[in-house]
């Protein structure tokens, strides 16, 4: 098999291409390699005649690679047969057995049989790393690839390693919880069992599991992430990579807040005056409820495309008065004109990162900015009156302006040394509130306009972008004076409310005596998108079903627009409405094309060839 | 050895053990034992500095890197790379710094040519990295030395505070400008921090653990600067060479390797030392006439030619000669001039398994074969010195020396390890069999007979 590729490319990415498995642990195709492991030894002609690791070396014109000489094959069983010797192989209790690559690889490249008759060294073990991760030493091959993502990909230098030599063990930076808020993607880097998610411990096997591909709920950047379920409870979510996005990074958030989701609490039925009740029921209690008074709307941040679009339309009609308010927004306004999108952050020569902790509102793109500094050599700027993560990098340019002055500051950059070569990478937040929004946008508009560069507002609620494309996107603080306020979310009712409508997948403090509670779903069941902070529409796909009386809320916005007697509210299905949106709302055109709604099975731990 | 001096009587030389003074073929060792040589001043008197200031002021860089490519030096660490090629690979004009490193960490069992080198001569060494520095074009060197090595450390310090206040390091170094400095850097003692890119690492303040190559330290070294990386002893040569020419330097030694070189001879020897020998001189030579041989009445049995690291070769060895290409060809290494010598009353498996004892120690733990495998040979080697042993053993040692070497391993240490169980069962095989299949040691039997 012949295969041509961009020069540079290492032979472990060449295989991928014609299909030939090269076992690796230690490579991993977003981290540098290292060749720690030599698992990935072959036979290179012309070359001396000995095994080269396939992971360092790339490929050469006319060069033949043999991977399977009785060299190259018996280095890499000898390999995994030093892998075992002091493995506990406790697969049966192990979280990763059925997805393990060790395991894999001892069938498909090791020995039969084992010749290890030492006893085992053994470690003190499960150590909790923080509260969601657990290390077991054992099990652990010393790939590295868990230290070697905290340095090269988050900067932060929370894991290590300690002793030398076969006693060697990874360890959290003097023994402190991890704090990073990406901590948890060593997960899914662990090629085998020694880092596990102590949320999902010891709570399905891999193929007792359905998973789907789907989209992130937990902020605006729209991770692409794997959601498993087991019988009928969500059990897992992992990253599932997409380069124009994540790169296959998900922080602790997208990966750890889906409990809710299989709570005993759920809400599941209607409430009137605290009594269950029918939906009919409800949502007539509802709509006398609001009859005549002035209504408030609070919106959860993953409110869905096609929600918002029914929304826009009962508050253009029956509900005209309504405010609206939507959890954790920004403040800032919808782009104008285009805006940076974020694969094109890996390559800009110089970033501006302003008034936004990213590693906070936006982790994932905190991530791409590093990748393009630490390894893609673009400069960096921040503007930020407080500490960042990002000045861990020795020659972030940091200018701290005082709160609310951050405008002027962002004036000062033009002209700037480290701005005079382009393409420039203009990223900017609110300031929570800090900052006069319309001066610091303008600012940076005039930045870009001066520099060459292309901004990129960093929206922070799931769906901000989506709800500014319907403006439907106020304030907490909108509500104030309402008598009526209907909470989808985590709202708090105002003063003024006479009636208050709750409606979510659990009960909250907040929500505490509302006069209706409507049971919503959750990421997991619901099915519309949600528009990213560049604009790109990314489609859920339930991975649990609705099981009735839940209804979705699209389903429950058409009835009550029916029932307020709104022509054209009987859409057939989601589809219906989602063509409908597709063709009035600029921002929702991808609507009209729905991905297929089967998938498929995407592998999880190998990532496509590097380009 | 009609020229082997050792200093006459009533000569005022101190009293060093080993080989030096004013013979033929002593190039580095000729004015050692003079009293006072550490300090500036006496080396200046007998002619030191005159080197730097010839390459400073009547050579180019080039003129100084083609010297020593035509005097055929190799570097005397261990793996005997010529020294001129290397200094050949470091990337002219490119902008940013380059760097020097001097490796001094001298950690490989038996060998202590560069303490020596430094305790009796540093300003030898830091002539030799000056001149280094300015044919490559740095400006930076750095001196990493082991850290247990005081001694040496306190008497570079002082040469090199002598040599600021002279100025001859400094932003005008003997009025010229180019501006030099010399930095030492203490390692923590490990012996892995004598590879050179693990050395690096530790120099940047990192685990010391081995970088997979390419790129070269010549490209990307420490700090991603063009580094070169060369032995104390390797670049004390070059004054001798800079002052007598490239071709002058090649008149000694044989084939591709010339000059001379420091042995250290320790282990069952009457007169251990240090012993500055021309290349090509028998090994026999070197142990039985310089070093004494064996102690009475016993009988020489196996010796490591180039430190443990190298494999060993038994009594027919000593017809080799210290010839870089020629050890190679018995089947060992040169290495790094460490001669340990073992005699009749060793047990050739126990020395195997203390020797793996150390090498499953200094395994940094990046690889998995060095890692893990140096350890199960030790296991191994525990059970079978215990009597447990069987044909199984024979096996196991053989599969992880086989696993050890030919590149699966990301540095040579690994290969060393192996090395060490290879080279044994190759030639004292009788008593591994001995151990494994019958549990008994004839070595251990005859000693206890003769003491008995």
């Amino acid at each position: 098999m012949s295969v041509t590729v961009p020069r540079g490319t290492l032979l472990v990415e060449a295989a991928k291409l014609v299909k030939v498995e090269v076992p690796v642990f230690c490579y991993h195709h977003k981290l540098d390699p290292v060749g720690a492991c030599r698992l990935c030894l072959v036979e290179i002609s012309p070359g001396p005649p000995k095994p080269t690791t396939a992971c360092t070396t790339p490929a050469a014109e006319g060069m033949v690679v043999k991977t399977d000489t009785p060299l190259a094959v018996g280095a890499r069983a000898d390999i995994l047969e030093y892998e075992l010797v002091n493995h506990p192989l406790d697969c049966p209790v192990c979280d990763k057995g059925g997805e393990c690559p060790l395991q894999d690889y001892t069938f498909r490249h090791g020995y039969p049989t084992s010749r290890i008759d030492a006893p085992r060294l053994h470690f003190k073990k499960p150590i909790p790393l923080s509260e969601k991760i657990a290390l077991d030493r054992e099990r652990c091959v010393l790939c590295y690839r868990c230290t070697r993502y905290y340095d090269e990909i988050t900067w932060s230098q929370e894991l290590t390693t300690d002793e030398r030599g076969v006693h060697s063990y990874i360890t959290s930076q003097f023994d402190q919880p991890l704090k990073s808020v990406f901590s948890g993607n060593i997960i899914d880097l662990c090629p085998v069992g020694a880092l596990t998610s102590r949320v999902w411990r010891f709570e399905s096997r891999p193929w007792d599991m359905d998973h789907v591909p789907s989209v992130c709920s937990r902020c605006a950047v729209g991770c692409n992430v794997t959601l498993w379920k087991r019988r009928h409870q969500l059990v897992r979510v992992t990253s599932h990579e997409n380069d124009e996005i994540d790169e296959g990074w998900i922080c602790d958030r997208g990966r750890f807040e889906y409990t809710h989701v299989n709570s005993p609490d759920r809400l599941k039925v209607p409430l009137v005056a605290g009594a269950e009740a029918t939906w009919e029921a409800a949502l007539t209690a509802l709509l006398e409820g609001v009859q005549g008074r002035k209504l408030g709307i609070f919106l959860p941040q993953d409110i869905t495309n096609e929600e918002l679009f029914l929304l826009r339309r009962l508050v253009d009609g029956p509900w005209q008065d309504a405010r609206v308010a939507l959890e954790r927004r920004t403040l800032l306004a919808p782009p104008q004109g285009e805006t940076l999108p974020i694969k094109d952050l890996d390559g800009c020569k110089a970033i501006v990162v302003i008034a936004c902790d990213t590693a906070d509102d936006v982790p994932i793109v905190n991530l791409r900015v590093k990748k393009a500094v630490s390894k893609l050599g673009a400069k960096l700027l921040v503007v930020h009156p407080g500490h960042l993560d990002l000045d861990r990098w020795p020659d972030t340019f940091h200018v701290r302006p005082n709160p609310g002055e951050t405008a002027e500051a962002v004036r000062r950059l033009i002209g700037h040394e480290l701005l005079q070569e382009g393409p420039v990478g203009i990223l900017y937040g609110d300031g929570h509130g800090a900052e006069d929004v319309d001066a610091l946008t303008q600012a940076v508009v005039d930045l870009a306009e001066a520099v060459g560069g292309r901004v990129m507002p960093l929206y922070r609620a799931t769906n901000e972008r989506g709800a500014l494309g319907v403006r439907l996107a106020g304030r907490q603080e909108d509500l104030e004076g309402c008598d009526a306020v209907i909470l989808w979310g985590p709202g708090r009712p105002p003063a003024s409310a006479r009636f208050v409508a709750a409606w979510d997948s659990v009960p909250r403090p907040e929500h505490e005596g509302a006069d209706v509670v409507l049971p919503s779903a959750t990421f997991a069941e619901t099915q519309g998108s949600y528009t990213n902070l560049e604009g790109r529409v990314q489609f859920l796909r339930p991975v649990l079903p609705v099981t009735p009386p839940l209804r979705e809320g699209w389903d429950v916005l058409c009835e009550l627009g029916q029932r307020l007697g709104m022509p054209d509210m009987d859409y057939l299905g989601i589809f219906h409405v989602q063509r409908q949106a597709s063709r009035a709302v600029e921002l929702f055109a991808p609507l009209a094309d729905p991905p297929a709604p089967v998938p498929n099975p995407t592998p999880v731990l190998y990532g496509p060839a590097r380009p | 050895m009609p020229d082997n001096v050792r200093p006459q009587s009533g000569d005022s030389r101190r009293d060093l053990r080993g080989s030096y003074g004013p013979a033929r073929h002593h190039l580095l060792t000729s004015l050692f034992g003079i009293e006072g040589l550490h300090t500036l001043s006496v080396y200046r008197d007998r002619g030191g500095y005159s080197s730097l200031r010839k390459a400073m002021f009547e050579m180019a860089p080039e003129d100084i890197t083609a010297e020593v490519k035509a005097s055929g030096l190799r570097g005397r660490g261990g793996a005997g790379f010529p020294t001129g090629t290397k200094w050949g690979f470091i990337p002219k004009g490119v902008p940013g710094p380059k760097y020097v490193v001097v490796n001094g960490d001298e950690a490989e069992p038996g060998t202590t040519k560069d303490r020596y080198i430094m305790e009796n001569s540093p300003h030898m060494l830091l002539e030799g990295i000056l001149i280094a520095c300015y044919a490559i074009g740095a400006h930076q060197a750095w001196i990493y030395l082991r850290g247990e090595y005081d001694g040496p450390f306190g008497m570079l310090m002082a040469a090199i505070a002598e040599l600021r206040a002279e100025g001859i390091l400094g932003d005008r170094p003997l009025e010229r400008d180019y501006p030099l400095d010399i930095q030492i850097y203490r390692g923590h003692g490990a012996y892995i921090c004598g590879e050179e890119t693990a050395l690096l690492e530790s120099l940047e303040g990192k685990r010391a653990q081995p970088r997979a190559r390419p790129p070269f330290p010549a490209v990307k070294g420490a700090w991603g600067r063009p580094t070169l990386i060369n032995n104390v002893e390797t670049l004390s040569n070059v004054p001798w060479i800079v002052a007598h020419g490239g071709a002058e330097y090649a008149k000694f030694g044989l084939g591709t390797a010339k000059g001379t070189r420091l042995v250290s001879v320790s282990g069952n020897v009457q007169n251990p030392g240090v012993f500055e020998i021309e290349l090509g001189t028998s090994f026999r030579e070197v142990i039985m006439e310089m070093a004494g041989g064996p102690p009475p009445g016993r009988r020489m049995k196996a010796f490591w030619p180039g430190g443990c690291s190298a494999p060993v070769l038994p009594e027919w060895g000593l017809d080799v000669s210290t010839d870089l290409d020629e050890v190679a060809r018995a089947g060992s290494m040169a290495g790094s001039g460490g001669v340990i010598v073992m005699d009749d009353s060793h047990c050739m498996v126990r020395a195997a398994r203390r020797l793996l004892q150390f090498y499953a120690h200094e395994s940094c733990g990046k690889c998995t074969p060095c890692r893990v495998g140096g350890n199960w040979a030790l296991r191994t080697y525990d059970r079978v010195l215990e009597g447990q042993g069987s044909e199984v053993e024979l096996g196991t040692f053989d599969a992880i020396q086989e696993s050890l070497q030919n590149g699966r391993c990301l540095c040579a240490l690994g290969d060393s390890a192996g090395f060490v169980i290879a080279s044994t069962m190759k030639h004292f095989r009788s008593e591994y069999e001995e151990h494994c299949l019958e549990h008994r040691c004839s070595v251990e039997e005859q000693v206890v007979a003769a003491s008995a």
